[in-house]
């Protein structure tokens, strides 16, 4: 925990262990520069430049298949792109994977967990791999599943969790090794407005403690409440990035998405489609 | 709409052979084995068709008999069943489950396996054409034999895999079933050799095919034989029996399908009390601790892992039958070679049953080496006690103890050069496999080829680094020497490790390199 005399009290303290040290460097948090990424004929992502500034609680929003999920894949060391760097404080994740991906704690869309593990097996798990002590994994395991309400389903599968728990579950993880930098790819996806209020707690008192959060996400309203910075990208390409209020202008965000975007269309839909 | 699910199955397989080369190759190998199998089939039943009409008909029943058991037993052994039409993807349909049940049952008819046994059943009209009664009793009976085949497929797998149940209950019904199809199969070897000894004398050969006729798997097929030879009752109860195993069988899926079809997904109560850790709390903390522990639980627990092991008791009793059950042959004692030539590669692929939580491997940032080790740990821990449980007991029952260091060293070489040949292979390929909680009968479309490759590459490059052990093991065997009989016993677990060390450090810096590769592929068999 910090202790600067300005800052609210975070509503949500973060167990010490957990808490990321205090950024000494003026570096950006996450510096992406030119990624590329083709599947085939399709371009993902085309010449992408993203710079999040450390400290921040980064929104990042798009249409479907705007290229955000292959971004973060590819920020976070798990999709190899096809040109572009990605820095994490400075490292290059892709030429120095091991020491950037100290620094991430991630939250992966679209994947599995080794879902068979019950939950406190599963951050256990993480905490290891992190090559964490015996006690500090002990210690962290047990904070964690306390801040996210999974005592009580500790030791059962998660497999048998609620799309909410899992997604809990898995910032638990991300969490256990203390990153600097949290990137979480639809973390409100599928969960429910009180485990989302709870999550939402969480990641304050992370960021106001120094730390650095990137969250994707379809929700404009959402993005608009809790981040301080946005960047919206479409075909793969960066819109309009700063912070909250700047790319908004005035407007609500979601507005303003939507003139950026495009595609928005009135029309009542098909005539066989009317109930009356 | 049953021709509807049709159309969209054979558009299915399309799409899928046309976006794979690979796939299409596997596919077209497929077909290459059956058009084989049926020209065997084929001359086989002209050939017979020939001979005696009682020799004749009792070759159908027993070959109907034997393609039945091949439809049951298949895809608990070898390739698993098609899921195209999977009875959850139907469901939101409008259609009811016989429907359903007759799109799948159809589907099934229509595969590369389908179309061959249909076309098998209609060889069998080479034997009946010498009969005129047979052959008109055949074009009723052999469509009942042929559809037996398919529900009778369906339905063991559906219950055996208890879709109806929760996850627990699907599990727990698994492992019984494994248990007893281990049990089983001694009995069913002890029935084939009983039919290989009988060949001498044909007389209990056709008792026991007569015998066989009266079951539900020989019934169908034995009809049309006993009508024309004028047995009208007894034609008429096969007939019965036949009709009723297909309806038990149809009202066993019906009622399973159903059951699986609206019932929610059900929670499981099993849980652990917490703070028990399991293997997690026992291995040091460590990224190779870590990977030791949860590979090691997988294998203790995932039935997709267990499934695998069951080749481990196997082994022995395959050497008995080439053996003609003598257990007194070098052969026998050497048995455990074998178990440890087929241990050592069971992990040739082994990330593919991470699927898509491999991320989460990946996002620790793990070292090759430390991920390599940890997996090869953790598979070794269950196999190698398992491999010197089988050394011993071969030993014991051969009663050649003086075999038991060299088959012990020659086993446990051949188990770690496995190893270190699949610490490699595992980080250049991952296959489709099922999902963890899904059937371990599922069959995985296009998985068969590569597999097949990989697999038989794995098995040549243990094969001769396995050679050093192997020929002083044989020598010992063959010549009584203990020299050699020592050789293989130091020379097997010495070259082993070191082959595993090479493969961990190559497989390590493969993994390194490929790590993403493997991720992004597994994400699109997840979409597949």
């Amino acid at each position: 925990m910090t202790d600067s005399p300005s800052a609210v009290p975070p509503p949500s303290a973060l167990p010490d262990g957990v808490a990321p040290p205090t950024p000494t460097d003026s570096l950006p948090a996450m510096d992406i520069t030119g990624l590329v990424k083709r599947f085939g004929e399709k371009t993902a992502v085309a010449g992408l430049d993203l710079r999040v500034p450390a400290g921040s609680f980064y929104g990042l929003v798009g249409p479907n298949g705007a290229g955000k999920t292959t971004t973060l894949s590819m920020a976070t060391g798990l999709l190899r792109p096809d040109a572009g760097t990605v820095r994490i404080h400075g490292v290059d994740v892709w030429a120095q994977p091991v020491e950037a991906k100290k620094l991430i704690g991630n939250l992966a869309d679209g994947v599995r967990l080794f879902d068979r593990l019950t939950g406190e097996q599963l951050v256990t798990y993480t905490g290891m791999m992190f090559g964490l002590t015996r006690d500090e994994v002990a210690t962290r395991t047990a904070d964690l599943l306390k801040i996210m309400d999974l005592t009580e389903a500790a030791g059962t599968p998660v497999v048998d969790y609620s799309a909410g728990m899992t997604k809990k579950v898995a910032l638990a993880c991300a969490l256990v090794h203390s990153p600097r930098l949290l990137v979480l790819d639809e973390p409100f996806e599928s969960v429910d407005p009180v485990s989302a209020a709870n999550i939402e707690d969480i990641l304050r008192g992370y960021t106001a403690s120094g730390g650095t959060v990137i969250v994707s996400s379809h929700s404009m309203d959402l993005v608009q409440r809790m981040c301080d910075h946005v960047a919206v990208i479409a075909q793969g390409r960066l819109l309009a990035s700063g912070t909250v209020d700047e790319v908004r202008g005035g407007k609500t965000l979601q507005d303003t998405f939507v003139d950026l975007v495009g595609g928005r269309h009135h029309a009542e839909g098909p005539q066989w489609l009317r109930q009356s | 709409m049953v021709a509807t699910v049709l159309r969209i199955r054979f558009r299915v397989l399309g799409n899928t052979l046309g976006r794979s080369p690979m796939q299409l190759v596997g596919f077209i190998f497929g077909i290459i084995g059956a058009l084989w199998m049926l020209l065997f089939a084929g001359l086989g039943l002209f050939f017979v068709g020939t001979l005696d009409f009682d020799i004749a008909r009792a070759a159908v029943t027993a070959a109907g008999a034997v393609l039945i058991l091949g439809w049951v037993l298949g895809p608990i052994f070898a390739a698993g069943v098609d899921t195209t039409l999977d009875p959850a993807k139907l469901a939101p349909f409008p259609m009811t489950t016989t429907q359903m049940m007759i799109a799948i049952t159809a589907g099934g008819l229509t595969g590369v396996g389908g179309i061959a046994t249909v076309v098998a059943g209609l060889l069998t009209f080479l034997v009946w054409a010498h009969e005129p009664v047979a052959a008109i009793a055949a074009v009723v009976c052999v469509p009942i034999g042929l559809l037996i085949c398919v529900v009778a497929s369906r339905a063991v797998t559906a219950l055996a895999s208890g879709l109806g149940g929760g996850r627990r209950t699907k599990e727990v019904i698994g492992l019984v079933a494994f248990a007893l199809v281990i049990f089983a199969s001694p009995i069913l070897i002890g029935i084939l050799n009983a039919v290989q000894s009988a060949t001498e004398q044909g007389l209990q050969l056709q008792a026991l095919v007569s015998a066989v006729s009266w079951t539900p798997i020989g019934a169908a097929w034995a009809v049309p034989g006993d009508l024309a030879t004028g047995s009208w009752l007894t034609a008429i109860l096969k007939f019965v029996i036949a009709l009723a195993t297909l309806a038990v069988l149809w009202v066993l899926w019906f009622r399973n399908l159903s059951a699986s079809v609206i019932a929610p997904p059900a929670r499981s109560t099993a849980r652990r009390k917490t703070g028990s850790l399991g293997w997690f709390g026992v291995m040091p903390s460590s990224p190779v601790g870590a990977t030791w522990a949860r590979s090691l639980t997988s294998w203790t627990r995932d039935m997709r892992y267990l499934r695998q092991l069951l080749l481990i008791p196997f082994a022995p009793i395959i050497v008995l039958i080439y053996s003609q059950w003598d257990v007194n042959t070098p052969f026998f004692a050497l048995s455990g070679l074998l178990v440890g030539f087929f241990a050592g590669v069971l992990p040739y692929s082994d990330i593919s049953y991470d699927g898509t939580a491999f991320a989460t491997v990946m996002q620790t940032g793990i070292r090759g080496r430390a991920d390599r080790l940890g997996r090869t740990l953790g598979v070794a821990t269950v196999v190698v006690p398992l491999i010197v449980v089988v050394d011993v007991v071969t030993i014991a029952i051969a009663g050649r103890w003086d075999l038991l260091a060299p088959v012990l060293g020659a086993s446990l070489g051949l188990t770690l050069i496995g190893f270190g040949v699949s610490a490699v292979s595992s980080a250049f390929l991952v296959v489709p496999t099922p999902s963890p909680g899904d059937s371990p009968f599922k069959r995985v479309p296009g998985s068969s080829f590569s597999m097949f490759l990989t697999f038989f590459l794995c098995w040549a490059l243990v094969a001769v680094l396995g050679l050093p052990t192997v020929i002083p093991a044989a020598i010992a065997t063959f010549t009584g020497s203990s020299v050699a009989g020592w050789i293989a016993f130091v020379v097997g677990p010495v070259l082993g490790l070191a082959v595993l060390a090479v493969g961990v450090v190559l497989g390590g810096k493969r993994f390194d390199a490929n790590a993403p590769g493997l991720l992004a592929q597994l994400r699109s068999f997840q979409g597949a």
